[in-house]
Parts: C-alpha cells; sequence; structure tokens
C-alpha cells in the first residue's frame, strides 16, 4: 500500500433497495429463497446450439417476465427485468436529469452481434452489438436523463460499478443512482469458455478439494444508490469503500500471488475505514476453478490475518452459475440480504474440503448469524480485481 | 479536490504518428475512403504472440507517452499508477473473429482477447501497472467520464498520477459501420491516445472543439487528442 487508511477514507452511500434477475428467480425474494434453500439454478441450455460443446449446461433464466415483452436485446430485458423488481421494492423519485446509470457488463450487446454476423443485415442489430448500448436501454426504461455508464471490468464489473456510482453522488453529479451488473448466456460465451476448456462436466464446487470448473449463468442485478443524508425510510444497507486494481499478469489468469485482488481488498477496506477484525462474512468470488480458489483463500488469509479462521466466507456460483457481469453486484445484494434476514447461505457444491484453501467455507446449510460488516471480492480476464465492503442493516 | 494536469501525451492515428501527422482537414485528407486505419507495425517479444493488433496498438501509444516525457518503460510500474481505459469499439474486431471462427476452434484468436479488458491487460503487463483500475467503454462522453474518474482518484490520494488510455479500431468492422452509415460521422480514424494525468495546476481550459476537424472520428480517444493538441501549443491543459 502507498497509502494510509486515513487519508482514503470515503463517505458511505445508501443502498435503498435491489432489483434483480436470475436462474433462481426473477426477483429478490425468489433469489434470497433459492439460495437458502439450495434450488439448482443450473439446467441445460435450450436457447440456442450447444450440442457441438463439451459442456452444454448453464444458469440460464427459462421465461423472462412479461416486462420484457417486445425487447430484442436481451441484455437490455435482463436489466429491464430487474429494473422493475427494483421499483416494486423502492421508488425511484429524483430529478430525470439528476439519475445516472452506472452499469457493468463483460459481453454488453454481443449477442446481438452475433445475430448481425448470422442473418440479420439490418443496422440496428449491428449497431445494438455496442456493449454500452444496453445500459441506455435502462436509462431510457427509468426516464433516467443523468450520466449513463458502462464499465466492463469483466467479471468484475459488477463491483466497479456500484463503485463508480457511489462517487457520483459523493461529487454530487447526481442525486440517485441505478447501479449494478448484468450478462446474457449466449454462444460467444459458452464456446469461449469451452475452448479455453474451463468448464466442468461436474456440478460447481468452489473450494472443494474435487472441484474441476466453473459453469456459466445469466443474470442481472441493480441497486438504487442514494446519499445517506438524503434517505428517508427503509434502506438495505450501505455501501462503505470500494477498491479496485489490475494484476499486471497475465491476460486471462489470476496473479499467481493474488496481488492484485490483495490490493483492491485492502484498498476497499480503508476506504471503508475497517480493519480485519471489523468483518463478519466474506463474500468471495469463487468460481470453482482450481487456480482461482487457492489463490483467492490465500488473500482472504492474508488480508483477515488472525481472523482468518473465524470468518465465514461463502461462495453463491454452486447454486446457478457465474454470470460475470451481474455476479458481484448479485453477491453484494447476497450479502446484504445475509444481514437483513440473520443467515449466511451454504457454498452450494461445497463438501470435501481442500487444505489448500482451508478457510470457513459455509457447507450444506445456511449459517444462522447475522453480519453487520461484509466484504465482497471479484476478478476477471484482463487481471481486474475489484472489492466492496458493504454494512448490512442491522449495524444501523 | 487536489487540482490535476495532464503531464504528457501518447498518440497515434491513421494518419501518422503524433499531433504533427494530423491534417488540417481531415475529412478532406480522407478523401473517398471512410476508414483511416493504422499500417499494422510488429511489436517484438513473445509476450505479444496471441496480442491482438488494438492490444499492440495500445503499448505503442504508452510507449509514445513516455518518448515523449523522456521516461524510461518503468516509470508507471506499480501500485502508485492507477489505469482507466475507454473505448467505444476496439472490441469489435476480435467479437467479430471469434463469433465468425468456425467449428469447435476458436481459430488462432485466443477467447481472452475479445473482452475490453484484453487491451489494458497488456499494458499493465507490458509497464507493471498494479495499482487502481477501471474500464470504461463508450466515445468521448465516456472519456470525459474517465477523466473524471481519474481526477476523483488524484484528488482522493489513491494514487500519484493516472494513465488515461483509450483504443479505436474500425478496419474489421467497416462493413458493419456501413450498414448504418447515417448513424457514423466519417471518416473513421483509428487512433490510439493516453494521457498522464499527475496532481498540478493546469494554465490551459479543456481542449477546443477543433479536434475532430483535425482527426476525423476517433471515438473515446478525441478529449485525448484534444490534450495532444493543447499540449503543442504549449499549454498544460485541465483533464
Amino acid at each position: 500500500m502507498t497509502r494510509g487508511a486515513q487519508g482514503l477514507h470515503a463517505e458511505p452511500v445508501a443502498v435503498v433497495a435491489a432489483g434483480v434477475i436470475t436462474p433462481l428467480g426473477v426477483d429478490v425474494d425468489s433469489f434470497w429463497s433459492g439460495l437458502l434453500t439450495g434450488v439448482d439454478g443450473i439446467s441445460t441450455i435450450e436457447r440456442f446450439r450447444v450440442d457441438d460443446l463439451r459442456v452444454g449446461r448453464g444458469g440460464e433464466i427459462k421465461k423472462l417476465p412479461a416486462v420484457t415483452d417486445g425487447i430484442r436485446c436481451r441484455a437490455s430485458a435482463l436489466l429491464v427485468a430487474a429494473a422493475a423488481d427494483l421499483r416494486s421494492r423502492a421508488p425511484i423519485d429524483a430529478d430525470a436529469t439528476r439519475l445516472s446509470v452506472v452499469v457493468g457488463t463483460a459481453l454488453g450487446g454481443v449477442e446481438e452481434g452475433e445475430h448481425a454476423l448470422a442473418h440479420d443485415r439490418g443496422p440496428r442489430r449491428a449497431a445494438a452489438a455496442r456493449y454500452d448500448r444496453p445500459a441506455h436501454a435502462l436509462a431510457r426504461a427509468l426516464g433516467a436523463r443523468g450520466r449513463v455508464l458502462t464499465v466492463s471490468t469483466a467479471c468484475a464489473s459488477g463491483a466497479t460499478a456500484l463503485g463508480l456510482g457511489a462517487d457520483l453522488l459523493r461529487a454530487d453529479r447526481a442525486d440517485l443512482v441505478v447501479a449494478g451488473g448484468y450478462d446474457v448466456l449466449c454462444r460467444f460465451v459458452m464456446r469461449g469458455f469451452d475452448v479455453l476448456r474451463s468448464l466442468t462436466r461436474d456440478r460447481v464446487r468452489p473450494f472443494d478439494r474435487r472441484r474441476t470448473g466453473l459453469l456459466l449463468g445469466e443474470g442481472a442485478a441493480l441497486v438504487l444508490l442514494a446519499r445517506e443524508r438524503d434517505v428517508r425510510g427503509e434502506r438495505l444497507g450501505r455501501l462503505l469503500g470500494h477498491g479496485s486494481a489490475s494484476d499486471g499478469s497475465h491476460v486471462a489468469a489470476p496473479d499467481p500471488d493474488g496481488r492484485g485482488l490483495e490490493y483492491s481488498a485492502r484498498t476497499a477496506m480503508a476506504e471503508a475505514g475497517i480493519e480485519a477484525g471489523d468483518v463478519d462474512f466474506v463474500s468471495a468470488h469463487g468460481t470453482g476453478t482450481p487456480l482461482n480458489d487457492r489463490i483467492e483463500s490465500a488473500v482472504l488469509r492474508r488480508v483477515l490475518g488472525d481472523r482468518a479462521d473465524a470468518v465465514p466466507v461463502n461462495s453463491i456460483k454452486g447454486a446457478f452459475g457465474h454470470t460475470m457481469g451481474a455476479a458481484a453486484t448479485l453477491e453484494a445484494i447476497m450479502c446484504l440480504l445475509a444481514s437483513r434476514h440473520g443467515a449466511i447461505p451454504p457454498t452450494a457444491g461445497f463438501e470435501e474440503p481442500d487444505p489448500e484453501c482451508g478457510l470457513d467455507y459455509v457447507p450444506r446449510a445456511p449459517r444462522r448469524t447475522r453480519p453487520r460488516i461484509s466484504v465482497s471480492t471479484s476478478a476477471g480476464f484482463g487481471g481486474c480485481n475489484a472489492t466492496l465492503v458493504l454494512e448490512g442493516e442491522r449495524g444501523r | 479536490m487536489t487540482a490535476a494536469r495532464v503531464a504528457a501525451v501518447g498518440l497515434i492515428t491513421g494518419f501518422g504518428d503524433g499531433v504533427r501527422a494530423l491534417p488540417d482537414d481531415a475529412a478532406r485528407a480522407a478523401g473517398r475512403r471512410r476508414v483511416i486505419g493504422i499500417p499494422r507495425t510488429p511489436v517484438s517479444g513473445e509476450r505479444f504472440r496471441r496480442a491482438t493488433r488494438e492490444c499492440v496498438l495500445g503499448v505503442r501509444a504508452v510507449n509514445a507517452l513516455l518518448a515523449e516525457a523522456g521516461e524510461s518503460a518503468g516509470a508507471l510500474a506499480g501500485t502508485a499508477t492507477a489505469l482507466v481505459y475507454v473505448t467505444a469499439a476496439a472490441y469489435g474486431a476480435a467479437n467479430r473473429a471469434f463469433i465468425e471462427s468456425t467449428g469447435g476452434s476458436a481459430g488462432t484468436l485466443h477467447f481472452p482477447y475479445t473482452a475490453p479488458s484484453a487491451v489494458p491487460a497488456e499494458v499493465a503487463i507490458e509497464f507493471g501497472l498494479r495499482g487502481d483500475y477501471a474500464i470504461l467503454l463508450g466515445d468521448g462522453s465516456a472519456t470525459e467520464e474517465a477523466l473524471w474518474h481519474a481526477t476523483t482518484l488524484l484528488g482522493r490520494g489513491a494514487c500519484a498520477r493516472v494513465l488515461v488510455l483509450a483504443v479505436e479500431t474500425f478496419e474489421e468492422c467497416a462493413d458493419l459501420y456501413a450498414r448504418g452509415r447515417w448513424l457514423v460521422r466519417w471518416p473513421l480514424v483509428e487512433a490510439a491516445a493516453c494521457a498522464l494525468l499527475v496532481p498540478g495546476e493546469p494554465t490551459t481550459p479543456a481542449p477546443a472543439s477543433a479536434v475532430r476537424a483535425r482527426s476525423g472520428e476517433t471515438g473515446a480517444c478525441a478529449p485525448l487528442i484534444g490534450f495532444a493538441l493543447a499540449l503543442a501549443e504549449g499549454g498544460v491543459p485541465a483533464p
């Protein structure tokens, strides 16, 4: 670290409410109950051809809600569905020019590019392939005329978006920010991970000694962010800190020492003004790949220090796959729901501990505890790392 | 908030290297050409064996910046340098190549290079950047947000300097742009540009609006080209 925690400390930002669409369910309530009760969000992919791939399973959303009828771009549809869930939980009440949208994605509108190159020669398909288009579709659906940002720190995008959204509020460049992440399960990304041999033929088993890889999923997750002093009434929690870092190590693989992830975690904790002893729960990136889970566990052990064995760590990717740009926001929401409901979802698929990982991964059943401070770590292609520090409403 | 200034700029466009290569009138210089591409220049080293053209352009732009600033390749290394990358379209070529590859194989393109994060990853690896990291997607307005984010990082004391990098390539998808030709400002000029932001007092206002006339449509690179023009005129521009 080149700076002290004192100088970095940032004003907390309220997380007023959340909205999601996931393979476990198309709203926050079904997402949460699915995590606690062990619903399996993995299925055979039906929406596009997978018969030539090694693995044809993933976290596919089988039916989109009616609010998305008429929306051709699936990425935009997922965002609109999550926004509808969000709006059902909290009014989005701001001058349209002061309502901003910040969303993260690894794939943007790439599926539109597949259509544009395959059969649809019209100009709109090609234009819709730009990765920033779904964010503008969301802004239109919300009536937002403030800043519209798309971030793409690969599979850490959903965390980066929340960090940037919070900064917009702190700098008074917006009064409300709808922030989050999304990605679709499409042939492009399934082929890509298939070629890389990253997909498992088994189930996803984060931190388990038998883990052999990940499965992909799709979804969208949004939160409504506001300045603490502007919030009246109930909120889900607070975003205390965000940190990011590049590995500067490899385009596809994580840094073997996890330096970037560690830097992002320490930066986020410094921004939040917390120490390792304050951390009650960690939502890990936990992809279920041999390399990630071992490196991430070592990083968490260094960051948490003496507390490492006492802090529960989970990964929810075993339940419905790795939703890429949506993952970090879904995990942040999960952290806040854990505080609200007094339960930490188990790490689905984790049964046999790997001595090379060695933390408390919340096996088999939900853990009945009410975390106040949660840390959520994320990483992605290109050496992208991001960490969020969140405070559940228990702390209020 | 700490004031920030632009300390140095690196620029490569389809017209050549640096601002001196920019014509007075890009549209006239382009003639009937709709896309002004950057000629392929190999970068030595086994590490770049898989790297895409846009990755190589990003590295070349940073090398140009370091040369202008008289700094060594190691000057940006470590956690004290943040990296903020912006592009509207540079991932298009790799996306297309991957989509159009057939069968179970993805051809010669390594899948991770389809991600927008591949370009800043290669830059981070090449120059050892391990500090704060953000990637924004969009055209010049996204770069304006990236510059704001960079000044925020400096103001918060999160880093000593920020490298803001933008890369745009168009040639491989020129036919797709032509489908929606009325949506596109021509000529599309490929570019890779970067600016090094440091704490300090700027002496000139934000760059002038003559950028598009000089450089054509360069997407996310346009605001950084404005800095290059201002620096060439002896100014110390504000981000």
